[in-house]
């Protein structure tokens, strides 16, 4: 589902170059609950930045669903994160000016989707999150908890490859934030891939996999996904889950 | 199905926008009142201008529909129809030319009356006043739009047997019978000779015309000025469009009879109506265009408004625009959101002032009794300038919005 090789970041800070990513390589299935470790600095941020098509790598390959997508430019990179990524972050993002709903069928909007298909499919995933009776609520009506569900049900909408979240929990208290994972828990055992990218070791235990990252670079695990892991790593580079689905907005059929 | 998608865009954009535009009503009122104060000052100006025109041209054509005057002697540099002072006028037109004038085809001259003037001493009973003599044909009255209010003009049964009749302007009746005397019938002396009034003229506010009486141009030969010859013939087209043709024609004809090669020569000229109209409304429009062009710079001023509040706006929405970013909104769907927004704002200052326009001109013709004429044309006009004054000074906000980094958008506090 990812594959990220020898992915190279480097930001300009006047006459210096900080290297954010030195040679990061991973590799996550699709169905897999994974977590990105590391503290600030470590490179997390660069890095979810990358996996959620914000930037592009300066060097390196990140193949995304079998589709490379290292050099793409600004729009199609736009409908790559349309299509294929879900975003969970910690501060929720929502429009506040938009109800649930509209928040949560935005994603819809881009890919093109009639106004009644759009709400009802955004119908759907609140009453999969446990909101069908909030969602003609503006986001300032709502509880913290009830606010980062409204953020994943709008993840979720679009059928992404992956919902990557970052910091899912970091605005809530323990008790919510243990309700948030245990929705993230109960979406990857109905066979969504989620990243949840995090400094709290804590949080990362929930998850199936964690990913520790330190001055750019990933740390070796202390246990490191067995040589099958790099075995179907070598399988799906060759050949990722049948055929590679092509990248077109047509797609919204699927929806 | 890409269609589709756009359209769905498109419609998104604008329900969209007007979510915006109504969750700040204040603001985005006070964002398109400069738009809507030059819209406004568009219509109000140009329709006051229009309004003026109007008037010119009304006023012209109360001297006679579709009128040319063959005048004796050499143009005047004046871009008068009707010269002022007539009576000093040689008389070199003759029987010959007002025939050949009256010989022309029906489809394009359709009356003629020769005119001669003089300065004139009436006198009735002990009252004296100084007049202009007006020997002219029966069709006057039709050709110059100068009818009798009260009895009747001369008929052609006067003019044949050169009776002593007259017809008085309004100001002469008031002179000669401050009594209020029914004048008909009365015999009043010109320059001596017996005339029997058949006729008061409607008063025209000009006092050559007021202060003037008309007689048979046979008897004014006959009894007061003893020439053959005539100073002037009113000629009157059968439409505005054979005018220039007809000009043509009688110069021709007239010079044919001279044997003369070309107008430098010639002791007679023609007056045309179309010309002067043309030389007063031409002033007319470009008083119109100037003050189009001082309300168009208020538009624009507006415009500046709009690109101000929109760029405060992106700045305020920068966050929106990074989550619309990491949601897969691409370039192209901020800088349409963004643009529709500001054309949004233009449109609706653009309809306010439009009907704050009607409702100024309104106002000016009932309260200030200003003439003023909106056209439909300069409706629209201001509307579109109005649209594309949106449309442009929205563009650079747009433009920025667009030009977002996704990431520092996000993080924008």
């Amino acid at each position: 589902m990812i594959e990220i090789q020898d992915v190279v970041k480097e930001y300009r800070m006047g006459p210096t170059t900080v290297t954010a990513l030195a040679s990061v390589s991973l590799y996550i299935a699709q169905g897999e609950f994974v977590a990105i470790v590391g503290p600030s600095g470590s490179g997390k941020s660069t890095l979810m930045n990358i996996i959620g098509c914000l930037d592009t790598p300066d060097d390196g390959s990140y193949r995304l669903a079998g589709e490379e997508v290292a050099e793409l430019d600004a729009s199609e990179l736009a409908e790559v994160r349309n299509l294929r990524i879900g975003f969970v972050f910690q501060v929720f993002n929502l429009l506040p000016r938009a109800t649930a709903l509209e928040n949560v069928a935005l994603p819809l909007v881009y890919r093109g989707v009639g106004a009644g298909r759009r709400q009802r499919r955004a119908e759907e995933m609140l009453e999969r999150v446990g909101l069908a009776d909030r969602m003609d609520h503006l986001p300032s009506e709502l509880s913290g908890g009830q606010r980062q569900r409204v953020a994943i049900a709008r993840a979720l909408i679009g059928s992404p490859s992956v919902i990557l979240a970052d910091e899912p929990t970091g605005a809530l208290d323990t008790t919510t934030g243990r309700e948030i994972m245990e929705l993230f828990e109960e979406l990857h055992t109905e066979g969504v891939t989620v990243v949840l990218v995090t400094h709290e070791l804590e949080l990362a235990e929930g998850t199936n996999r964690t990913i520790r990252l330190r001055d750019g670079m990933v740390q070796p695990a202390a246990a490191p996904p067995a040589p099958q892991g790099q075995n179907a790593h070598q399988q799906s580079a060759v050949a990722p889950e049948g055929q590679p689905r092509p990248l077109a907005l047509g797609q919204e059929g699927r929806v | 199905m890409r269609l589709a998608a756009n359209l769905i865009m498109l419609w998104e954009n604008i329900a969209m926008s007007f979510r915006s535009i109504f969750s700040s009503k204040g603001r985005a009122f006070l964002t398109a009142l400069g738009v809507m104060i030059g819209v406004a000052s568009v219509i109000t100006l140009t329709g006051l201008g229009q309004g003026a025109r109007a008037q010119v041209e009304e006023d012209l054509t109360r001297l006679g529909a579709n009128l040319l005057i063959v005048y004796s002697g050499e143009p005047t540099t004046s871009t008068q129809l009707v010269r002022p002072r007539t009576t000093r006028i040689r008389p070199t037109l003759t029987e010959e030319d007002l025939a050949a004038i009256k010989a022309l085809p029906e489809n394009q001259v359709v009356l003629t009356a020769a005119e001669s003037t003089l300065e004139g001493q009436l006198k009735f009973e002990n009252r004296n006043m100084a007049a202009t003599v007006v020997g002219t044909e029966p069709a006057y009255p039709e050709i110059r739009n100068f009818q009798p209010a009260y009895g009747s003009f001369f008929t052609a049964s006067d003019a044949e047997h050169r009776r002593n009749v007259v017809a008085i302007g309004a100001e002469v009746y008031r002179t000669l019978f401050p009594d209020g005397r029914d004048p008909i019938g009365q015999s009043i002396r010109i320059n001596g000779h017996a005339f029997r009034v058949t006729g008061v003229m409607e008063e025209k506010g000009s006092p050559t015309q007021d202060a003037s009486v008309l007689i048979p141009l046979s008897t004014y030969r006959r009894r007061l000025s003893g020439e053959d010859s005539f100073a002037m013939i009113n000629v009157q087209a059968s439409s505005l469009e054979v005018m220039y043709e007809l000009q043509e024609r009688i110069e021709q004809e007239l010079l044919g009879l001279r044997r003369l090669p070309s107008m430098d020569l010639a002791n007679f000229y023609v007056a045309n109506q179309m010309d002067v109209i043309g030389a007063a409304t031409g002033v007319a429009d470009t008083f119109t265009l100037m003050l189009a062009g001082i309300a168009a710079i208020s538009l624009i001023v507006g415009g500046i408004g709009i690109m101000n509040i929109m760029l405060v706006s992106v700045t305020e929405r920068t966050r929106e625009i990074g989550i619309r970013m990491a949601l897969g909104a691409r370039a192209s769907h901020l800088m349409t959101q963004f643009l529709t927004e500001a054309v949004l704002l233009s449109a609706g200052g653009g309809l306010i002032g439009i009907a704050a326009g009607y409702a100024l001109s309104w106002a000016l013709q009932h309260f200030a009794g200003l003439a003023s004429a909106i056209s439909p044309e300069a409706v629209i006009m201001a509307f579109s300038f109005a649209l594309a004054t949106g449309l442009f000074f929205g563009g650079y906000p747009a433009y920025r919005a667009s030009r977002l980094d996704p990431i520092e958008a996000l993080r924008y506090e």
